[in-house]
């Protein structure tokens, strides 16, 4: 049972339910943003840049305001305040102002009567630019250029943040290694692929007031933004979020174009709506950085890991966005969960004139978490000693810190371990299956709720508030600023609220859409929500919850302390006769004072070390996951089928295991897109595959079977112990596929997605070396074909062999 | 996105479509399921000021194991009982099409018209304008073989490669009269003409030999996902082994090229021969040999040719076994 005395059985938290929305969901009863009409309401389209970088020498509107029809037509010098989600990195401005700096920058934008207006007016904006040079490949991005692509660039370079992080003595610990596993490993970006492409509708009304209603994570930084590009005093302007249609981080920054229908609904006195189509989505990105990184991990020779050394260069695109952030993420997430007490990392994000890059599910952890467990399992491989056994060795204990100072709380990965293993009968299988079938075994570590909030002022205001208001009729109403975004907030809420006072969760209703009435929350990203808004929840549930027993101590006579609240009813612990129905107790606790409110609130506590970007990685609590992919690899084709995958993820407490279980399934759908088939394909720049066509996410039949364990570990600071689940499930899927490649066919791809073509390549290629090879480690198997290792690409072009040992 | 205006015809017979497109010369298209030529409309990309329903016209759903109308939709060949007893390839092939909800509004007719793909065409219009329009849309040369003066656009439809298989014969009505040619010669390796076949002239129907049924019949696609991705490769065998030696052996390679291509005189000299080990090694050595994929689809053409050998062999020994 968790420290928070929850003093009767849990009635609610635990349990299975499906979340509060899901009928407005199936039904397609749910309001969306695109759903939302008003009387006299205009379509707004945007202008994009047709050019990767250039400078604007004119715009002419002229024949486009003549359109019928048209009723206003906006450009960004008026609008020159610069926005971004990061304080220290604001480079956006609502529309281009001198420059544009990617193919699908925001030029212009129309609103009018409807789109076929809009349309033509568009293709009357006369755009001249001057093209500048442009730059697509990182690499190019760390030098000396004539032509920044913005100002932020470091000196005269494109690069954005560059991170030097070095604890205890990497070299040393590459002379006394007795074995250095290493490799260069390159990702192609990948996008978030959320159902709902963006949308706005803004309202400006003649007392000045705005109301801006949009698909996003966090009204919150929009709420600032609006007001910081448009010159109006927050209290001014709402920001309402409807039902949001999938978010995984594409969603968390403001936009240009929720700035664009605010400015064009202030000019025309009217409504104007503003809705992107998929192509527009691609092109606003803000997904996982495409990267390469270089890994080398070392160890003793009876698997003790002893270092780890990343370096890693993330392509930003054209803008900042999270980029401070994910720069120091793309190294740092790394630290655990194994023990490593030396670390260094060089991390180096670039500008170049492409879609800008930014926050997605796993944010910065994912591909490090590849390559870090790509070396793991190779130094196992090279030692002789089973994988898992050689991660359980070499586990970070509960309540300790990292090498960097992060402060490890709850800690269920060897239950995770352990539990997939004896799932997937791994001690027979793994390294015996015929040629072609192969396990592969994946860890994961991530942060649940980023301990350091942006725009904030940690020492004094909270991460996230809660207001609970109830009334004569009984109903609970719960209002937040933590946004639903199909992850399940709201039930989140609901089922905290609803165990705290023992109602059935249909009566607590949760108001999550509105900055008028919110208080305010950080938004949903971080995977921070159940933890932080879950905990300010609890805290109002239990002042109410207080006054309530109060209420029952008076009309029965006993201590208000005896009384719990359980199934709509006040029950006295030393007496169980003695029983007040809620409603009852609660028309006493009104009674001359009005409705009960109460509001409760979390702040992180402080934590971490005092060195230059000590904060970045901080959080309150981490998960941990394990997780075993099944795959059957078709050699002559060079396809891949993950057909099983075990996964073990400690949430702390599954407040919710249903939704758990709904998180865990679509993190392995997604990070089998990423392993296997995704990536955001360009030509001199150009995004080739901007749609869902030609944009592999799988489909359900790439889908496997996937049996769900979670594990709960209990943190002593959740709410009822509860983690996250949102994103760390998806960092061991990926590693988990591509070590079952490994035991399957005796290949290592360090590039990915890992696509057939790649595949066949690096099976034919280790024929061929198979061919003029002596020995071969794991020897023949039935088909004849050996499973040596063999790894592909990345590796092959660093100096040394990819894995070397040292002679003692 | 919005369609384009267009004004929408619905003739109710056969005739009165044909004669309504007359009416419009170089400036109508068909329009069957839809599934293919309106993300095209939407994407400006040659949309026409009038389009023709086929919808209301009378005479173009007839299912048989002989004769199938245009009209016929996906689903419904998946789902025939009297194909799966007989021609099997046929509900097989259909059932690899796209997605089931795309299978429900398409139809056969639209699929051996399908217009033709290139990551350069299939844009929306901002994305040409940022890159350069090709010659297939509003530009002036081809970003796939720029020496060239040819479309090398890749023909997509899965059915189009069995069917040619299945020597299955193309009845063509136009304003003048109408014509049954051999579906392959329909097909022309022109990615922008595509068509043997006047603009005006509607497709009714395929016509299948009697003798089809009697062949053995098979069909491999490739596609990365196991739902709507276009075929990258597409191999259609039919075989009939008489005696233990071939009489018939037809071997066609699609969604390589701008056109299926039928290996007849890689096949020829098998003909009257075992279909032995070494023959299907031969075969599937020369099929590779013929393979000529261009670099504007999803896999790159390398693999794609790869892909070849690999399918012809096992298709050839699965119908030899079986
Ligand atoms: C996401 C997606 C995935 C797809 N995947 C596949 C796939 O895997 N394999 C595949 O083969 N196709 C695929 N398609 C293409 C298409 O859906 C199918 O080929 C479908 O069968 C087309 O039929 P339709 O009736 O919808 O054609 P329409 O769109 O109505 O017509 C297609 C073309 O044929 C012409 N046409 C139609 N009927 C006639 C006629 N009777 N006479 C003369 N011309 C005619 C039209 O003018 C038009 O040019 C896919 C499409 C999409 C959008
Ligand atoms: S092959 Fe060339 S001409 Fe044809 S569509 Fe592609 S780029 Fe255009």
């Amino acid at each position: 049972m968790s420290r928070h005395g929850a003093h009767h059985p849990r009635s609610v938290v635990g349990k299975r339910m499906p979340l509060v929305d899901a009928r407005r969901k199936v039904t397609g009863s749910g309001v969306y943003t695109e759903d939302i009409y008003l009387p006299n309401m205009l379509v707004a389209r945007i202008l994009r840049s047709t050019q990767h970088h250039a400078r604007i020498i004119s715009i002419d509107t002229t024949e486009a305001i003549e359109v019928p029809g048209v009723a206003a037509v906006i450009t960004g010098a008026e609008y020159p305040n610069k926005f971004g989600v990061i304080p220290i990195s604001k480079d956006e401005t609502a529309l281009a102002t001198e420059k544009v700096v990617y193919v699908g920058d925001v030029v212009c934008a129309i609103a009018g009567s409807d789109l076929y207006a809009v349309e033509e007016a568009l293709a009357k904006v006369k755009v001249a630019y001057e093209p500048l040079p442009a730059y697509h490949k990182p690499e190019e991005s760390l030098e000396e250029v004539p032509e920044k692509i913005h100002p932020l660039g470091i000196g005269k370079t494109n690069i954005h943040r560059m991170v030097d992080q070095d604890f205890g003595d990497i070299e040393q610990a590459k002379r006394s290694a007795a074995i250095t596993a290493r490799g260069r490993f390159t990702f192609q970006g990948v996008t978030h692929g959320f159902t709902e492409p963006h949308a706005v509708v803004a309202r400006y009304e003649v007392d000045g007031r705005l109301t801006v209603w949009t698909a996003t994570q966090v009204p919150h930084y929009v709420h600032r933004a609006l007001s910081e590009v448009l010159g109006i005093q927050m209290h001014r302007i709402r920001v309402v979020k409807p039902m949001v249609g999938g978010g995984f981080g594409g969603k968390s920054d403001p936009f240009p174009h929720e700035m664009a229908a605010a400015i064009l609904s202030m000019r025309t006195g009217r409504p104007v709506k503003l809705v992107f189509d998929r192509e527009e989505v691609f092109l606003t990105n803000h997904g996982r950085h495409p990267t390469s990184t270089r890994m080398e991990m070392t160890a003793s020779e009876d698997g003790k890991l002893t270092g780890l050394d990343i370096e890693a260069l993330i392509d930003g695109g054209a803008w900042s966005s999270f980029g401070v952030i994910s720069t120091y993420y793309n190294g740092v997430l790394s630290v655990a969960p194994y023990d490593i007490p030396n670390f260094r990392y060089k991390g180096r994000r670039v500008f170049t004139n492409k879609p800008p890059s930014g926050a997605m599910r796993g944010h910065g952890a994912v591909n490090s978490r590849f390559a870090a467990e790509t070396l793991v399992d190779m130094i196992a491989n090279e030692l002789g000693i089973d994988p898992i056994q050689l991660r359980l060795r070499n586990l970070i204990p509960p309540y300790t810190d990292t090498v960097n100072h992060f402060r490890i709380t709850s800690n269920g990965i060897a239950e995770c371990l352990e539990v997939v293993r004896k799932a997937s009968d791994w001690d027979s299988r793994h390294g015996n299956l015929p040629y072609g079938e192969g396990l592969g075994i994946g860890c994961g570590f991530y942060i649940s709720g980023s301990a350091l909030p942006i725009h904030w002022d940690p020492a004094r205001f909270p991460q996230s508030t809660v207001h609970i208001k109830i009334d004569m009729d009984g109903g609970v109403t719960v209002h937040t600023g933590a946004a639903e975004i199909g992850q399940g907030s709201d039930t989140v809420a609901a089922q905290v609220v609803a165990e705290v006072l023992g109602l059935p969760t249909s009566m607590i209703h949760v108001k999550a859409q509105d900055t008028d009435l919110a208080p305010v929350d950080l938004g949903s990203y971080s995977s921070r929500v159940t933890f932080m808004m879950g905990n300010a929840a609890r805290r109002a549930a239990e002042q109410v919850r207080d006054e309530l027993t109060a209420a029952a101590a008076r009309l029965t006579g006993y201590a208000a302390e005896l009384f719990t609240l359980e199934d709509g009813t006040a029950h006295c612990r030393s007496r169980p006769a003695v029983q007040v129905p809620y409603m009852r107790v609660l028309h006493e606790a009104i009674a001359d004072r009005g409705a009960l409110v109460a509001k409760g609130c979390y702040r992180s506590p402080p934590m971490g070390g005092s060195f230059k970007g000590a904060a970045a990685g901080l959080a309150p609590a981490y998960s941990f996951s394990a997780y075993v992919a099944h795959v059957r690899v078709e050699p002559q084709s060079g396809f891949v089928h993950c057909d099983k995958v075990w996964a073990a993820h400690d949430c702390g407490k599954a407040l919710n295991p249903l939704a758990v279980e709904g998180q865990i399934e679509g993190s392995i759908h997604m990070g089998l897109g990423q392993v296997l088939s995704e990536g955001m394909r360009y030509h001199k720049g150009q995004l080739l595959n901007p749609s869902l066509l030609d944009y592999k996410i799988p489909t359900p039949f790439e889908m496997p079977d996937v049996e769900v364990f979670i594990v709960e570990s209990d943190d002593p600071e959740g709410p009822f112990g509860a983690k996250e689940a949102g994103e760390g499930p998806l960092l061991p899927i990926l590693p988990a596929v591509g070590n079952a490649i490994f035991d399957a066919v005796g290949v290592r791809v360090f590039d990915l997605p890992i696509t057939p073509d790649r595949l066949l390549k690096a099976i034919e290629e280790q024929g061929a070396a198979d061919a003029t090879a002596t020995s071969s480690k794991q020897g023949s198997t039935a088909t004849g074909r050996t499973k040596r290792g063999y790894v592909a690409g990345g590796a092959t072009d660093e100096p040394g062999p990819a894995l070397s040992r040292n002679q003692r | 996105m919005n369609l384009p205006p267009f004004v929408l015809h619905q003739p109710l017979t056969i005739d009165e479509a044909v004669a309504t497109f007359a009416q419009h010369p170089g400036e109508a298209d068909w329009l069957a399921g839809g599934t293919d030529l309106l993300p095209n409309y939407k994407w400006r990309l040659n949309a026409k000021p009038h389009v023709i329903s086929l919808h209301r016209v009378e005479g173009l759903r007839d299912l048989t194991p002989t004769h199938i109308g245009a009209m016929v939709t996906l689903r419904e060949l998946e789902g025939s009982a009297e194909l799966q007893a007989r021609l099997p390839v046929i509900p097989a092939t259909a059932r690899q099409v796209a997605s089931v909800l795309l299978r429900a509004s398409g139809t056969l007719g639209g699929n051996l018209m399908l217009e033709n793909r290139c990551f350069y065409f299939n844009q929306s219009e901002h994305w040409r304008r940022s890159w350069e329009p090709c010659m297939k849309a509003e530009g002036d040369r081809c970003h796939v073989v720029p020496q060239q003066e040819l479309c090398y656009a890749t023909f997509s439809s899965d059915m189009a490669g069995t069917l040619c298989a299945l020597d299955a014969t193309a009845q063509l009505l136009g304003p003048q009269a109408g014509r049954e040619v051999p579906l392959q010669e329909l097909y022309l390796f022109d990615g922008i003409r595509r068509h043997a076949r006047t603009p005006g002239e509607l497709l009714i129907g395929v016509r299948l030999p009697e003798c089809a049924p009697t062949w053995r019949t098979g069909y491999r696609k490739l596609r990365l996902r196991g739902s709507w991705d276009f075929p990258e490769l597409g191999v259609a065998i039919s075989i009939q082994i008489v005696d233990g030696a071939l009489s018939r052996l037809r071997i066609v390679l699609n969604a390589l090229e701008q056109a299926p291509r039928s290996l007849d005189s890689v096949t020829k000299p098998y003909v009257g021969g075992p279909l032995s080990d070494q023959a299907i090694e031969e075969l599937a050595a020369a099929s590779f040999e013929r393979a000529r994929p261009y670099r504007n689809t999803s896999f790159p053409p390398h693999y794609r040719r790869k892909m070849v050998p690999v399918f012809v062999r096992d298709l050839l020994r699965h119908l030899r076994d079986s």
